[in-house]
């Protein structure tokens, strides 16, 4: 849990941005991954902040507790959509491709939101 | 028309001599469209191109695709090349939608065929966008590997700056060949009648839009549109002559009813010639043709005419002729009592003199009593005495003879046509005015006196002049309202005339049309027939393959009818009822319907192409008729080359189950058009290879492989977890359906490996322990690591992925 999510983000976005010929083709899964970590990197970065021990309880629970918290329920709202999207987006899934850079691109801007509001 | 199926229909017509002289002329011309057949029937043409002109395409080998490079053509920005293995085989070109895949395959068939059919019915703002925004060059380039050329042939399509997108350069080169264009390949016709693409739309729109719809889209499977065509060429002739026929036809009767109350000869004419069956045209041309009223046997018109055409005395002759009279009476008068009218007296007197001499003989002077006065030597004198008076008495013979002449002058002044004037009261003439001033004028006659003759010429002569120009007006006024009836019936006569010639003149093209639509008819069902059966028959049998667990039966697949009646019979049954129609059947089965029908047609031997393109056939069908997919691709892929394009894993996944030998190329697509291209392996494989790469990868910091890594290792081994129970349950026999719902709802690894260790998704409590008692610790290990979200110190990465890649082989080695 040592990473900061704006670094764990910079680097999902950069898979994005520079093009890399030992990444071809692995960088919508690498990017989501890092995504996801970012985002709940996120999430626990709100509740240090906010001095709540929550932790402990499961990511669905946090995720919930976000739109109680954040004080931006709009914004809890897309960030629940979007980790909900990255999850699935980083387990196999029977006959499912790899996301696409638009689907990234999107998931990435609400994280970054996140992060930004985190700190 | 496709030279092939004119072809066809020639040695049809050469076989069969059924049909008339010039009759095959019509059929070969109609299969050259409208224009061509009417200008045959118009004989401005001349018989169709022999046949030994049109010699079989260069025989071209069966080709096999070696490349297909696109550069800023539709998804694709910088330069790809996706590359084939030339010969038989599958090859399965993955991506998800809009990653560029289906880019490759509407590049091909833009590069041989100029267009693509999904781009045919779409809006010119839709066809605008083939070019790539993110890339100005924009080409294709393919190479084709053909049987007999010892050298790859490159077919290329390059567009300028500013092209549109029909003005491309295209170009055929091999090595030591000149460049060429498209048609030296000899696959034009082929291309139509065994097109090697298929796209999604065409699969979509194949069988929803009615039965004659279905009819032309298999027709056009077929590559039968040519012979529809020609049916339609003749059809469209027949009907035209038709209806102009039966508006002659119809314009006759009313033509009957109008002049039949047209008093008027040249009417009882066209009538007569008409009436019949048998239509005298050149008569009713030859009734136009008379200039006014009152032709031919007309009695009552004749009379009219005449009597329209006398001459009444024309004032200044009567002047003339009195003036004379009256000046011949003055001569005669100033003559009296001169030496020359005695003479002339004299000369009378001794010619009777003579007369009586001659007459009488010799004797006495009858006049005076002198006894033999009268003898020879007196006749001779007398005659010469006759001689000198007559020369005395010239003037006065010359008054005389002028005065007779002069008398006679009143004669010539009315010409009056009594034939006419005796019948004019039968054409309704009034001449009582006429008969009383000819009355008055005639008994000139009978006045000897000049000076009187005169008088009276003068004063009858007004009344007379005014009764015929009277009776004239009158006769005239009946010819024009004679004429007046006829002129307008004139008018519709020859606007008739104008059709009936034509409609004649056709009427012999209609007999040649009726027999050459019926022999087309005939042989184009006979065509048809030909060349559907082996494709129905291969076509049932593919759908036997994808059909799997549909309800839906299907029999004979039959074309039948033609015209507006044409239609497909699809001879279906749904749970062992018969009569069904294509309305039970589901989207997904439509699909698997169509491609019954593409693959036999598009795998025919004759086809130069040894390569079949398919555009996403997956999508609406559900996995179990995927795996039948599977299979028809894989018998297909024997003795050709089978390209698909799809859009997500199922098909890539049931080739891989199936063992089915398949090449697996993964699209994606980055911003700005970048697409990428890689060889695929299974999921689990590329999992770990990739899980691989970035651990080892120097280009992405320490921190977010350690990250990345377990992530892509948990996804291998969710992969795994999910082959092994999906193997498990669908080789017992499992519906597919249930298979994929009970994958989907385990969800995360846990379960999924519950599922693959106990064929239980609820005991995933065990997982662990058992991977612990049988994999061996370190294995179950890696198991826990990744279930969790823990993240591995940097430098165990590639440890991590080792061992996982063991443990996902003895996991596999569960199912």
């Amino acid at each position: 849990m040592s990473a900061a999510p704006r670094d764990v983000l910079a680097l999902a976005r950069g898979l994005l941005d520079r093009p890399d010929p030992e990444m071809v083709g692995l960088w919508p899964r690498a990017s989501a991954l890092l995504a996801h970590r970012a985002l709940e990197a996120a999430v626990e970065r709100v509740w240090e902040r906010r001095a709540l021990d929550l932790k402990g309880c499961a990511k669905r629970v946090q995720i919930i507790c976000l739109r109680a918290y954040l004080g931006d329920t709009d914004l809890a709202a897309r960030a629940g959509h979007t980790w909900t999207a990255l999850r699935r987006a980083c387990h196999h899934h029977p006959y499912e491709l790899a996301p696409t850079v638009t689907e990234l691109r999107g998931w990435l801007s609400v994280v970054e939101e996140l992060v930004e509001k985190a700190d | 028309m496709d030279a092939a199926l004119r072809r066809i229909v020639s040695s049809r017509l050469e076989a069969d001599g059924s049909l008339g002289d010039g009759g095959g002329d019509l059929v070969l011309a109609a299969l050259a469209g409208r224009d061509g057949l009417e200008a045959q029937l118009a004989g401005r043409s001349a018989s169709p191109a022999p046949l030994a002109v049109e010699a079989a395409p260069a025989a071209a080998g069966g080709a096999f695709l070696g490349s297909i490079a696109v550069e800023g053509f539709r998804g694709i920005g910088p330069a790809r090349t996706l590359e084939f293995r030339p010969g038989p085989g599958l090859t399965l070109v993955v991506g998800r939608n809009g990653s560029g895949k289906s880019s490759f395959a509407e590049a091909i068939e833009t590069l041989l065929t100029g267009d693509s059919l999904r781009w045919k019915e779409r809006a010119a703002v839709w066809r605008d966008g083939w070019r790539n925004l993110h890339h100005p060059e924009a080409s294709i380039r393919a190479t084709f590997l053909v049987e007999g050329m010892a050298e790859p042939c490159v077919v290329s399509r390059r567009w300028d700056d500013a092209a549109v997108f029909e003005l491309a350069e295209v170009a055929v080169e091999r090595a030591g060949h000149s460049k060429a264009d498209l048609e030296s390949l000899g696959w034009t016709s082929a291309l139509r009648t065994h097109r090697p693409f298929l796209s999604y739309n065409e699969l979509g729109s194949l069988l929803d839009e009615g039965p004659s719809k279905l009819y032309d889209a298999l027709s056009s499977i077929l590559g039968l549109e040519g012979l529809v065509e020609g049916q339609g060429a003749l059809q469209q002739a027949r009907l035209a002559r038709e209806k102009a026929q039966k508006e002659v036809a119809e314009g006759r009767g009313r033509l009957l009813e109008r002049l039949r109350v047209v008093d008027d000869e040249r009417a009882r004419r066209v009538i007569a010639a008409v009436e019949g069956k048998e239509w005298d045209l050149d008569a009713v041309d030859a009734a136009l043709g008379v200039a006014g009223a009152g032709a031919g046997d007309s009695k009552g018109a004749e009379v009219l005419r005449a009597i329209a055409s006398l001459e009444p005395p024309d004032p200044a002759q009567v002047t003339k002729a009195t003036a004379e009279m009256r000046s011949a009476a003055a001569a005669v008068a100033s003559a009296q009592g001169t030496a020359a009218a005695r003479s002339r007296d004299a000369a009378t007197l001794l010619e009777m003199a003579l007369s009586f001499h001659a007459a009488h003989g010799d004797g006495d002077c009858p006049v005076c009593g002198r006894e033999g006065a009268l003898d020879r030597s007196w006749g001779k004198k007398q005659k010469a005495a006759i001689a000198r008076l007559r020369e005395g008495a010239r003037e006065a013979d010359a008054a005389h003879e002028r005065a007779e002449a002069a008398r006679r002058g009143w004669e010539d002044l009315a010409n009056l046509k009594g034939d006419a004037l005796t019948r004019a009261a039968e054409v309704g003439l009034d001449l009582n005015e006429l008969v009383e001033a000819l009355a008055a004028w005639v008994r000139a006659r009978e006045i000897s006196d000049l000076g009187k003759l005169a008088d009276h010429v003068e004063a009858a002569s007004v009344p007379l002049r005014d009764a015929v120009l009277r009776l004239r007006e009158a006769a005239r006024a009946e010819l024009d309202h004679r004429e007046e009836a006829w002129r307008p019936a004139a008018v519709e006569v020859r606007a008739w005339l104008l059709g009936a010639r034509e409609a004649v003149r056709q009427a012999a093209d209609l007999e040649r049309l009726k027999k050459a639509e019926a022999w087309l008819k005939k042989a184009a069902a006979g065509i048809r027939d030909d060349r559907f059966g082996p494709i129905a028959e291969r076509a049932a049998g593919i759908w036997e393959r994808l059909r799997q667990q549909s309800h839906v039966e299907l029999g004979r697949i039959q074309l039948t009818g033609d015209g507006t009646r044409r239609r497909v019979v699809l001879d279906v049954t749904v749970d062992g009822v018969a009569g069904a129609a294509l309305g039970v059947m589901s989207q997904g089965e439509l699909h698997a319907l169509a491609l019954s029908l593409f693959v036999p047609r598009a795998t025919l031997p004759e086809s130069p192409f040894r390569f079949i393109v398919v555009d996403d056939p997956v999508q609406s069908m559900d996995p179990a008729r995927v795996d039948g997919l599977a299979r028809v691709l894989e018998s297909a892929s024997a003795d050709r080359q089978v390209v698909v394009f799809t859009h997500d894993d199922r098909l890539a996944e049931a080739v891989r189950r199936l063992d089915i030998a398949a090449d697996i190329v993964e699209v994606t697509r980055r911003d700005g058009s970048v697409v990428e291209l890689r060889r695929s392996l299974d999921p689990i494989g590329r999992y770990l290879e990739d899980a691989l790469a970035v651990a080892g990868t120097a280009g992405l910091p320490s921190s977010a492989a350690a990250h990345v890594v377990p992530g892509l290792c948990r996804l291998a081994l969710e992969a795994v977890c999910m082959e092994v129970a999906r193997r498990r349950r669908l080789t017992r026999g499992d519906p597919h359906a249930d298979v994929e719902r009970a994958l989907t709802d385990a969800g995360h690894l846990n379960r999924l490996a519950a599922l693959a260790l106990f064929d239980d998704v609820e005991r995933g409590g065990h997982v662990v322990e058992r991977l612990r008692k049988e994999a061996g610790a370190p294995l179950a290990g890696v198991f826990e690591q990744c279930g969790t979200n823990v993240e591995v110190e940097a430098d165990s990465t590639v440890d991590l992925v080792r061992r996982v890649s063991q443990l996902t082989a003895w996991l596999r080695g569960l199912a």
